[in-house]
């Protein structure tokens, strides 16, 4: 039997009737179109299929759809709506050459904001340890983790620039 | 200004040109293989072989076909042309008919209306199998009255390489080392699990996005399976999630294909996983006996290497290992007496094929150990042993080819050298239980296929409103290779790379670059694309001194024009000139090509010249152990990679970056054990911790046939970190291992044997 399910992405409302076995992932990618969530393993070993549910970093590839009735989802393509804007972390993920083949950029995108949701000046043991279930085969890790610290520093700025005013 | 001040000064090459597409990757809208299929394509999957080795009497598929939901279920019966494919040699069935001889052997396809139901479908199929003797091990499977594999027997391939008098070096010998390596099967682990999707467009060709390294090679295997002539099928490469070598075989295509074309719907399939890991192809697993001479000076004298290979149930590109294996085993050392045997077999193990580096990885774990224990022996560092070994201009390789150019080996020694002294002179205190240690891994790689012809070729054209369209059959996996090419055409036209519009890997709309693999793309293909570039130029020029009336020789372009350097202030647009040469019938299309110049190699010697230029490297690693836990903790690794150019240094250093973190990963953890690897729970890949810093020092000794100078640097980036962990390991413990990976149990039986030669105390 099917469920019904109300619930928010990237701000716009959604009203689905699914399957109680389907995921969040399945559900996002398939039935809203936004692909840029991916699926990378589908047993919660890789990050690439992370989204915000109310905030917090989940794997979609684990969480049943079910499961975010009356929640609300932040999803990659949320991340800078306008498409004009880059957020700062995606910002300083082209300043340090943190992308290769981006097959895992959404999902360190999402964990990345995550972990800047709860601080802005986090330490490079830090940064390493909120993204420890995000996967990468391309890149090293490294530029990544060089461009999470240059975002929190323009977020920082950023919001010390908002207080002044 | 002379005019070739002005290009310099225009000039993309060695400029971090912004990667393109990192836009649509950053927020979600690049469409990745299982990104495209539209909601009413059908789904396809497969039944795979839960034996090793196994004849199939029969395949009911009534139940299945019963199946709400099922549109077909199809068998080898179904396929109408040549059901056998592959890179090299054509040993693999699309769909296992007389029998299966791996885990994970592919014998039916469920097509459905959704991936639930094509399971569902699947479960229903009933094989019937008669279980045949299975070979896991390579020299097993060699040996008389082994059961046969393939018809034609289990050998796969075997290369020799004989130079100079090895038997009388070996006599003559001051020092001798000989010791036996083995590597473990690996698996690619790109992030990105196989998808595509297929469907017939309008001219009744089948078109099918796909996540590939290979379009043309897969265009022509797919037209083969299908009795098709090579133009029905279009393969276009969706943005792929990286490939590594794994995506150079056909891993969805020929399913997608084989369903579109007998059902003519719009099919979509996508590998969880699991199957990725039970199916595509791994690294090969070599065991490499490996015998060193050299004199008391440390100047090598002879090698005697023998090398194993494990090719698995098929070949994929395992020939090219079995050679370039054998061409790489001296390392970038000038061995004047060489005796070199590669042999491959067929086993019922995972398919064997190309990741990154082709067999390089794994003999450079061998002769850098071998380099070490040779200087242990001789009392040199391992500094200098390398520095008296290391090839340099004019020495000859295995092959007895002659270097004359772009030899940067001895240039990348030298900048590591001071970091190396530095790291070294810290001690160990007897007492400490975190040993600390530094090695060394040096090696060469060949750019491009082996011994045998692999062109590439583009097209340049100028446009009616003056922009500039290049087309390149390359694929680009994520290593960068569209902005490099783009940087190339733009420098030679002098304008800049947003001026180009970059069409490619879509057989459709381009020409055959040949593979992404071989660290061969920049090279061979920018070759390719420069020579375009620079027949337009030539086509462009012509035009506009008729326009101008000026002497040819003095006109320049800039920003999409073109001027006339003699002082008379006249000057021509693209545009102007795309619009005079289009109305006169000129044309503003040229074809660029380029095939580097190699031999193939003798087949009793060896002898020939493999690759057209190579590339070098040195790499330092600082680890540290400790001595309770086995802990392997790498805490900097230093990679000074000679490139010949480097065309975009990010996009070099972020090879090498994650080079280094693959290498790592070689070294310390990843092991692939058919029939208990399943996901990414048991195959572990480095993670954030485990990434030291990578400091690259990236080294330029231009190669005169490359693009701007440039060879090429994806394999390259990975092979020398292995061999520096492990000799960092040896170094620190006073022990060595001699299997990979150096995982916890083999540490700890390292340091138990360093503890018993008194080099530090375990206990309290
Ligand atoms: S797809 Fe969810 S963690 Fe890998
Ligand atoms: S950029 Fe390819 S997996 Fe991270």
């Amino acid at each position: 039997m099917k469920h019904h399910i109300n619930f928010k992405v990237n701000g716009d409302d959604y009203s689905l009737a699914v399957d109680p076995w389907r995921t969040l992932n399945e559900v996002i990618r398939e039935d809203l179109n936004l692909t840029g969530t991916k699926l990378g393993c589908g047993t919660g070993d890789c990050g690439a299929c992370t989204v915000l549910l109310d905030g917090r970093s989940v794997s979609s590839c684990l969480t049943l759809a079910v499961s975010v009735n009356g929640k609300s989802v932040m999803t990659v393509e949320g991340l800078a709506p306008s498409g004009e804007e880059l957020h700062p972390i995606q910002e300083a993920l082209i300043q340090t050459g943190g992308i290769q083949c981006g097959f895992c950029t959404a999902g360190m995108e999402m964990s990345a904001l995550n972990l800047l949701n709860q601080t802005l000046s986090p330490s490079e043991t830090e940064i390493k340890s909120a993204l420890s279930g995000n996967l990468c085969r391309c890149t090293g890790y490294n530029q990544i983790v060089e461009a999470i610290s240059m975002a929190a520093d323009k977020m920082r700025d950023n919001a010390a620039e908002k207080e002044e005013q | 200004m002379t005019a070739a001040s002005i290009k310099e000064k225009q000039s993309l090459i060695g400029t971090s040109v912004p990667r393109i597409g990192v836009d649509g990757k950053l927020n979600g809208k690049a469409l990745f293989s299982n990104d495209v299929a539209p909601k009413n394509s059908l789904w396809v999957k497969a039944l795979r072989s839960e034996l090793a080795h196994a004849k199939i009497e029969s395949i009911d598929i009534k139940d299945a076909l019963n199946t709400p939901g099922c549109v077909a279920i199809l068998t080898a019966q179904d396929i109408p042309g040549n059901n056998s494919f592959g890179i090299i040699n054509k040993d693999q069935p699309l769909l296992a008919g007389s029998k299966v001889r791996f885990v994970g052997d592919p014998v039916a396809l469920a097509v459905a209306i959704s991936e639930d139901v094509a399971e569902l479908a699947l479960s229903k199929i009933h094989v019937t199998y008669t279980e045949l003797a299975s070979i896991f091990d390579p020299e097993e499977s060699l040996a008389p009255g082994s059961p046969f594999i393939h018809e034609k027997g289990n050998l796969l391939g075997k290369r020799l390489i004989k130079k100079g008098a090895p038997e009388l070096a070996f006599e003559k010998a001051d020092v001798i080392i000989e010791r036996t390596y083995q590597t473990t099967c690996l698996e690619h682990a790109y992030l990105e699990p196989d998808a595509g999707y297929a469907y017939f467009d309008s001219d009744g060709k089948i078109v099918i996005y796909a996540s590939t390294q290979n379009p043309h090679y897969d265009q022509a295997d797919v037209a083969s399976l299908l009795g098709l002539e090579a133009d029905r099928v279009r393969i276009i490469q969706t943005n792929t999630g990286g490939g590594f070598g794994s995506k150079l075989d056909l891993n969805t295509q020929g399913f997608l294909g084989l369903a579109c074309y007998l059902l003519k719907k719009p099919v979509r399939m996508v590998f969880s996983r699991e199957e990725a890991f039970l199916c595509t192809s791994k690294r090969h697993p070599l065991k490499i006996k490996y015998k060193s001479a050299a004199s008391k000076d440390g100047r090598l004298l002879a090698i005697d290497v023998k090398i194993m290979g494990d090719t698995g149930a098929y070949a994929s590109y395992g020939l090219a290992v079995v050679s370039r294996s054998a061409i790489h085993a001296t390392g970038p050392y000038e061995v004047p007496n060489v005796s070199i045997e590669s042999v491959f077999a067929y086993t019922n193990n995972p398919i064997a094929g190309a990741m990154r580096g082709f067999g390089v990885p794994q003999v450079a774990f061998a002769h850098e150990s071998q380099m070490d224990l040779l200087a242990e022996a001789l009392g040199v560092s391992p500094l200098e042993i390398r520095r008296r070994n290391a090839l340099r201009l004019g020495s000859t390789t295995a092959t007895k080819q002659e270097l004359t150019a772009s030899v940067g080996i001895q240039t990348c020694i030298e900048a590591i050298a001071p970091h190396y002294e530095a790291i070294r002179n810290k001690t160990n205190s007897k007492d400490s239980k975190k040993l600390k240690g530094v090695g060394l891994g040096c090696m060469m790689y060949g750019i491009g296929n082996t011994g045998t012809q692999n062109p590439s070729t583009a097209q340049v054209e100028l446009q009616s409103n003056g922009g500039i369209v290049l087309y390149s059959g390359a694929a680009d996996i994520g290593q960068g290779s569209s902005t490099v090419l783009i940087q190339i055409v733009a420098t030679e036209l002098g304008v800049g790379a947003e001026k180009i519009t970059l069409v490619n890997a879509d057989t459709g709309l381009t020409t055959s670059a040949g593979a992404t693999s071989a660290s061969r793309q920049t090279y061979i293909s920018g070759n390719a694309a420069l020579d375009a570039a620079r027949k337009l130029k030539e086509a462009i020029l012509t035009e506009a001194a008729t326009m101008l009336k000026a002497n040819r020789k003095k006109l320049y372009m800039k920003n999409g024009n073109v001027l006339d350097s003699s002082g008379v202030d006249s000057s021509v647009s693209f545009e102007q000139i795309a619009n005079k040469a289009k109305r006169e019938g000129r044309p503003l299309k040229w074809q660029g090509f380029f095939d580097p110049d190699t031999t193939p190699l003798d087949p009793e010697t060896g002898q020939g010249k493999p690759y057209a230029t190579f590339a070098f490297a040195a790499q330092i690693a600082e680890v540290e152990v400790d001595i309770l836990t086995a802990e392997v903790t790498v805490k900097k690794i230093i990679a000074a990679h000679d490139v010949g150019k480097a065309i975009n240094p990010e996009s070099v250093k972020g090879q090498i970056y994650g080079g280094a973190a693959m290498g790592l990963g070689f070294a310390l953890m990843e092991e692939f054990i058919p029939g208990k690897t399943v996901s990414l729970k048991d195959y572990h890949i480095p993670t954030f911790s485990d990434m030291p810093p990578v400091e690259c020092l990236i080294i330029e000794e231009p190669e005169p046939t490359g693009p701007f100078g440039a060879k090429g640097v994806g394999e390259p980036a990975l092979i020398p970190t292995a061999p520096a962990i492990l000799n960092a390991i040896a170094d620190a413990l006073g022990s060595r291992i001699y299997s990979l990976p150096a995982n916890l149990e083999r540490v700890m039986k390292a340091i138990h044997s360093g503890a018993s030669k008194m080099k530090f105390r375990l206990n309290q």
